[in-house]
């Protein structure tokens, strides 16, 4: 087996497993801990409280819009682009079609993928601005700060040169495009569990737990 | 000391704190939401997430920080926050950040580092049940004074101690009955007026203050409002009351 075929087979699947498995256990891990060592959420559950949080909070619906908005409505931005190219991707979608699974589902144009790629990779580019240069946020970045964001950026930075075949004329990087596309994307989902990319699930937790005990007391959640 | 660090914190650091301090993306949306932070002419120093990187750091080191380095935790906890818990209003993942200040606060207790006023404080609820070290006789002297000098005033005038089943249980700061007597007989005045239900106690409870919460000493500070959640089931009141 060459390296190309291991990293669209075996590497593919065991990055997804990372992924998966490793959410699932950091899920676990807190759910465990938690009944444990701070009852206090159990004690005075509700899904009420943890409802109104999380739709506040996914939803532009939450006091940053008015205090950071500029920043607020890029961060919703970046999201929406991270989670809905890569899933609706038509592309991506026919090799789910392909795959064992036979998967499919229907796709965004490409046209709206294109501009959802560079508006993703403008904010990224602002964000790291904002690290570098803003003297609030260099203080608090750490190495892993700057290093996630731009592992998180490659894959769509990639996959950009490889639908357009931007770099297709310098040698190397012609040649494997959609290697490095795919090594970029494994990466990242195998770096989510063990860094604060697991934010993608442990936002429900943590929202939840302080909605509970915030609702409680009256504030705002 | 590391040892004594570790095993002040390892049953104490819960799921939360764990998951927050891996999640926080250090966005600084948490920056200007700090009065210490716009009252410092936007310091960066000041940013909450950055006054909690202390309990990650410990943690990374196994608790093997010294004197000097516990000093500058206890500069940062008590003189650059008072645990308001406004960032985490503007927090997107609800990181409490004030939690965490709180259980560095208490970490610094258990290793003998405290302001002097509060440690001063703890003893006296310990030994008194009031952080102003009054006494059961001084207490119960205090209010039976106040009603003398309140009835001249308002004739028939009372204030009830230990009255069973009234309807409120209404407690003071130690500061009243030490330095401010006249702030109860006002109240006494409002109530009376008012022809409010209501009762002093007169063992350990009547004061509403809970000064080692500041500290993070969870254990004087659950006595104190346990004694009185117990007062008020003795006197069977319905509701209790506490001080301006």
């Amino acid at each position: 087996m060459d390296f190309f075929s291991f990293v669209e087979g075996p590497l593919l699947w065991l990055a997804f497993l990372i992924f998966i498995i490793g959410s699932l256990i950091r899920a676990a891990m807190f759910l465990s801990v938690s009944t444990k060592k701070d009852k206090i959420i159990y004690q005075h559950f509700s899904w009420k409280y943890v409802f109104a949080t999380l739709v506040r909070w996914i939803l532009p619906l939450n006091k940053d819009l008015a205090k950071n908005p500029v920043f607020s409505i890029l961060g919703y931005i970046f999201h929406i682009c991270l989670i809905i190219v890569p899933i609706w991707y038509a592309s991506h979608i026919t090799l789910w079609e392909e795959s064992r699974f036979e998967w499919s589902w229907s796709s965004i144009p490409d046209e709206m993928a294109d501009w959802m790629t560079l508006i993703f990779l403008a904010i990224v580019i602002f964000f790291l601005l904002r690290r570098i240069f803003s003297a609030d946020i260099r203080l608090i970045s750490t190495f892993s700060d700057y290093l996630l964001l731009i592992v998180t950026a490659l894959p769509f930075l990639t996959g950009y040169f490889l639908t357009h075949g931007t770099l297709d004329s310098i040698g190397f990087l012609g040649d494997n495009m959609q290697l490095l596309h795919m090594l970029s994307a494994e990466l990242m989902l195998i770096l989510i569990p063990f860094t604060k990319l697991s934010h993608y699930i442990l936002f429900f937790f943590s929202r939840g737990a302080s909605g509970v005990e915030f609702g409680r007391r009256g504030y705002s959640i | 000391m590391s040892q004594e660090i570790m095993e002040f914190l390892k049953p104490r650091m819960g799921a939360r704190f764990r998951m927050w301090l891996n999640i926080c993306a250090h966005c600084g949306l948490c920056a200007n939401t700090c009065h210490y932070y716009t009252a410092n002419d936007n310091d960066p120093k000041m940013i909450p997430s950055y006054k909690v990187r202390f309990l990650k750091e410990i943690l990374r080191k196994k608790g093997k920080v010294d004197k000097d380095y516990l000093q500058r935790v206890y500069d940062t906890v008590y003189y650059e926050c008072n645990m308001c818990r406004r960032c985490t209003l503007y927090c997107p993942f609800a990181i409490d950040i004030a939690l965490m200040i709180s259980l560095l606060r208490a970490l610094l207790f258990s290793q003998g580092i405290a302001p002097e006023g509060l440690v001063k404080a703890i003893e006296n609820y310990k030994e008194f049940g009031n952080q102003m070290a009054v006494t059961d006789e001084d207490w119960v002297e205090t209010v039976k004074w106040c009603e003398e000098e309140m009835a001249e005033e308002l004739e028939g005038l009372k204030i009830p101690i230990d009255k069973k089943g009234a309807k409120m249980l209404y407690t003071v700061n130690a500061r009243e009955p030490m330095f401010y007597p006249q702030d109860m007989m006002e109240v006494a005045k409002i109530f009376h007026v008012a022809g409010e239900d209501y009762t002093y106690c007169s063992k350990p409870g009547w004061d509403d203050t809970n000064l080692s919460m500041f500290c993070g000493d969870l254990k004087t500070s659950r006595m104190i409002v346990e004694n009185t959640f117990k007062r008020a089931d003795e006197l069977e009141v319905e509701q209790v009351a506490i001080t301006e």
